[in-house]
């Protein structure tokens, strides 16, 4: 018997069909498939919309910064939840009487995680490093004279003004350390000219140079960044082998991710899933406070904002907003009123006035103000979600509490960066942002929002600087303890008065994880501390 | 031909220039500041860290000067560092560009291959069930928003059913293969790595099918009207006439004239496929050149806004011109001149 060759059109009907079935059985082997090699369980993968904006340390500044740097570099000292300040890479410091030379001695025990010992000169180089590369964290070193390194051990910083502040900056994650001799082999530097001559910005976009828990494995912009543990670590040891922090830039995906288990901590949870988590067995949940708010900010001095040259309208608008209505509309009620710049909980917040909704007593203010009819105000905001809260949805709700007090609000959402070209130059009489602490100091609030010299504030609202403040930020600089606390609450004080900045909500926070996860936490200056974090047995 | 291709190769760098001048000067006309990008609206008042960032990205030279230094640049094959991302441009494109060329190479090919058999069982079935069937799915793949269906199907076959795998190009924890192609399908198979394949392939199924739908909606009508029309013509009813029975006069002639219009429509897809996944890569994690678009564009990353036109422009030209070969190749009655 003999067999044909099959003709061409056959063979061509042959091949479709035999393409189509190794299709199928590929798509087929693919959803079926055991799986792939897969790294092991003892590594943490964390989701979150990331907004790095560098991992140069000196250079970057951004909320998952703060968790990057704090796993691969360490501080001098370290902030514990409770606000103390705790020994890391220094074993002891000590500040002069009048705050303005701090001295350092560093841990003989601390290694870098190439082995090399970390000294004094890298503490000073590090930071001298953040003062001259005037990159985003700069202003940490403000009004520093001089960092040396006095000896192997031995660190001496000197302020020009007394700076009682300093030892909460350096717990700032962008203050951690950095292996001078390594970096400066891979073009940074430190010196006067850092910001023109220093080349290092990429290097650090694949490598680290910290003494911390983990090194950097891999960075993906847009995707992941994978850490190791540090063979080398001179402390406790890393409780996972390695941390991804994987991008997943949307909430509901955040949730998505965590309940099928491929992700094992989601940092962005909304509040409306809130419920849909704590049914959830395989997940857990707390809701804890944050120190970030959002506030409305008036600006008297610019054209369109006269009327708020009166500080009776400016708080006839704090007295006009429905607040517990807005923060039903942004966070589903969870989130608390704040008094001023100065976010609950941070020192000095302790008994300010916080403000609530009286329409009538707005009213009555604006027309004692000569406006008894109300008034109309421009306000231009950046469009954001930030922190739960969506600034579209805030803005329209404060837009219609105001309105039942006679103040008009015409909303102008703008980009971000539409905002940044206007906010410093022709500026807004009303506008709409948010703040996040990035140290333990309440300082940081004065040098922003209160009328003093170099405050951005001061600035954008065109407002005068007041002699008052002035004084009273420096002077709590050269205190401590309840002197301090007191002086920052009467700073507090004035700066509701000046009723510039009018806080909307101080959000709170949704700790969600995977169930076998514990320790999740919401930290001030790590953002996330991977140290408590930990998988259960 | 040879003339008609290197005439057309030679062009390309003309139109390139054009594309870049064009991208360059628009992205810089808008009354917004990159600098809250760089620096942060925290750091948008503090002026030593503005005026250094100014100075550090060429922010302070003239437009005329910034102009001239990236087209020398440029011609270096050096496309800037971006203001975002801080690396340069090119290897941020380079890193990007597999993944979005895989993704709508899949999406290509299941468009074309779906499409093509819808189109041909639509007109074989003219009137009927089927044909009425595969009409409505086409509309409907033409019209859905892809945003809303990539939604619809993640919710539905990955978080509700389990079924579909995570968004993203692999599953959680899985190592990536050796970066060859940049393509994870293809780089797992060089590597010999079957499971790693069918994980990388089942990531890739969903949002490619998504992002076929509008070209599969139009390959189908398309090759089902010109099917139709094809069956009118006079060799086809001369072929019957001689006997030769309907399914083999459709399959080796109608077939064959009715599918040259879709090399056309493959070679005008090309580019919009790629451009246009900006939302299946935003909805799907895919880290291709659509999220870098955007974010870019979000951010005034200038040098990166002119990087994707740039590589945009060199995929349409592409893309044309193959379409254009093609259609020569297979259609005799076409000339290029």
């Amino acid at each position: 018997m003999s067999s044909a060759r099959p003709s061409a059109p056959h063979r061509r009907r042959t091949a479709v069909r035999a393409g189509v079935v190794v299709l199928a059985a590929t798509s087929l082997a693919a959803c079926s498939s055991t799986g792939p090699a897969t790294t092991d369980r003892t590594g943490i993968i964390i989701g979150r919309a990331m907004d790095v904006n560098s991992l140069d340390i000196s250079r970057s500044l951004c909320d998952t910064c703060q968790i990057y740097n704090s796993a691969v570099y360490e501080t001098v000292v370290r902030a514990t939840p409770d606000g103390e300040l705790e020994p890391l890479l220094a074993e002891s410091w000590e500040a002069n009487e009048d705050s303005t030379q701090f001295t350092f001695e560093i841990d003989p025990d601390a290694v870098f995680a190439d082995g090399s010992a970390v000294e004094a000169k890298d503490v000073a180089w590090s930071w001298l490093r953040v003062q001259n590369l005037q990159g985003l964290p700069s202003y940490f070193m403000q009004g520093i004279t001089g960092v040396e390194a006095t000896g192997d051990r031995t660190v001496v910083v000197t302020s020009a003004a007394p700076n009682s502040a300093f030892l909460n900056i350096a717990s700032a994650s962008y203050m951690g350390v950095v292996n001078s001799d390594v970096a400066a082999e891979n073009g940074a530097t430190a010196d006067a000219d850092a910001a023109s001559s220093d080349t290092a910005e990429q290097w650090f976009l694949e490598n680290s140079a910290g003494s911390g828990q983990y090194v950097l494995d891999s960075y993906s912009e847009g995707s992941e960044i994978v850490l190791s543990a540090n063979d080398s670590y001179w402390g406790e040891e890393p409780n996972f082998s390695s941390v991804t922090i994987k991008e997943v830039t949307d909430a509901s995906a955040q949730l998505q991710q965590l309940q099928q288990g491929d992700i094992d901590l989601a940092m962005q949870i909304s509040f409306d899933s809130l419920d849909q988590i704590e049914s959830d067995s395989s997940l857990t949940t707390d809701v804890v406070p944050s120190y970030n708010f959002l506030y409305l900010a008036l600006s008297p001095g610019v054209a369109g904002g006269e009327a708020l040259q009166d500080v009776r309208v400016r708080d006839a608008i704090r007295m006009g907003i429905d607040y517990d209505t807005v923060i039903d509309a942004t966070l589903a009620g969870n989130g608390e009123r704040q008094s001023t710049g100065i976010p609950n909980g941070f020192e000095g917040s302790e008994g300010l006035p916080i403000p609530d909704f009286d329409p009538d007593g707005a009213r009555a203010l604006l027309a004692e103000a000569g406006y008894p009819d109300g008034l109309t105000l421009d306000a231009t905001y950046p469009t954001f979600s930030a922190y739960g809260v969506n600034s579209n949805t805030e803005m329209q709700s404060i837009q219609q509490s105001l309105a039942q007090v006679g103040v008009t609000l015409n909303l102008a959402p703008v980009d971000f960066s539409t905002w940044g070209e206007q906010i410093d130059s022709t500026g807004y009489p009303v506008t709409a942002i948010y703040f996040a602490p990035d140290h333990p100091d309440t300082v940081q609030y004065f040098q922003y929002f209160s009328l003093i010299d170099g405050s951005v504030w001061a600035g954008r609202a065109r407002m005068p600087v007041s002699p008052e403040e002035n004084d009273l930020v420096a002077a709590a600089l050269a205190q401590s303890g309840d002197e301090r606390t007191a002086t920052y609450t009467e700073l507090g004080q004035l700066m509701y008065d000046d009723a510039i900045i009018l806080p909307i909500v101080n959000p709170s926070y949704i700790l969600a994880s995977s169930a076998d996860l514990q320790g999740n936490n919401y930290d001030i200056t790590r953002n996330l501390d991977l140290t408590r974090l930990s998988f259960t047995d | 031909m040879l003339r008609f291709t290197l005439r057309r190769l030679a062009l390309i760098p003309l139109l390139l220039w054009g594309i870049v001048t064009i991208a360059f000067f628009l992205s810089r006309s808008v009354s917004s500041n990159p600098l809250v990008t760089i620096v942060g609206e925290r750091n948008l008042g503090n002026p030593d860290v503005v005026a250094a960032a100014t100075r550090r990205w060429g922010l302070d030279k003239s437009l005329a000067e910034q102009y001239w230094v990236y087209l020398t640049n440029l011609v270096r094959g050096d496309l800037g560092t971006s203001f975002r991302t801080k690396s340069p441009v090119l290897d941020d494109l380079g890193a990007r560009l597999p993944a979005t060329l895989e993704l709508a190479f899949t999406a290509l090919v299941i468009a074309v291959v779906l499409g093509t058999v819808g189109g041909v069982i639509a007109a074989r079935t003219q009137g009927r069930v089927a044909d009425g069937v595969l009409r409505v799915a086409a509309l409907a793949g033409s019209s859905l928003p892809v945003f809303w269906v990539g939604l619809v199907f993640l919710f539905v076959f990955y978080a509700t059913l389990g079924i579909a795998p995570s968004p993203g190009r692999l599953s959680a924890r899985v190592i990536p293969p050796p970066d060859v192609t940049g393509f994870y399908t293809v780089d797992s198979l060089l590597a010999g790595d079957w499971p790693l394949f069918t994980d990388a392939f089942a990531h890739l199924l969903m949002p490619a099918f998504i992002m076929s739908l509008a070209l599969l909606g139009t390959v189908i009508r398309l090759v089902r009207s010109q099917m139709l029309e094809e069956q009118g013509a006079d060799y086809v009813r001369t072929a019957r006439a001689k006997g030769m029975a309907r399914g083999q006069v459709l399959n080796r002639h109608v077939l064959k004239n009715a599918i040259t219009p879709v090399v056309t429509l493959i070679g005008v897809s090309v580019g919009l496929l790629i451009m246009g996944a900006v939302l299946i890569e935003t909805i799907f994690s895919w880290n291709g050149i659509g999220t870098y678009a955007v974010e870019s564009s979000r951010g005034l990353d200038f040098p990166a806004i002119t990087g994707v036109c740039l590589v945009g422009g060199v995929l349409f030209l592409l893309g044309n011109l193959l379409t254009d070969i093609a259609y020569a190749t297979i259609d005799p009655r076409v000339r290029l001149s």
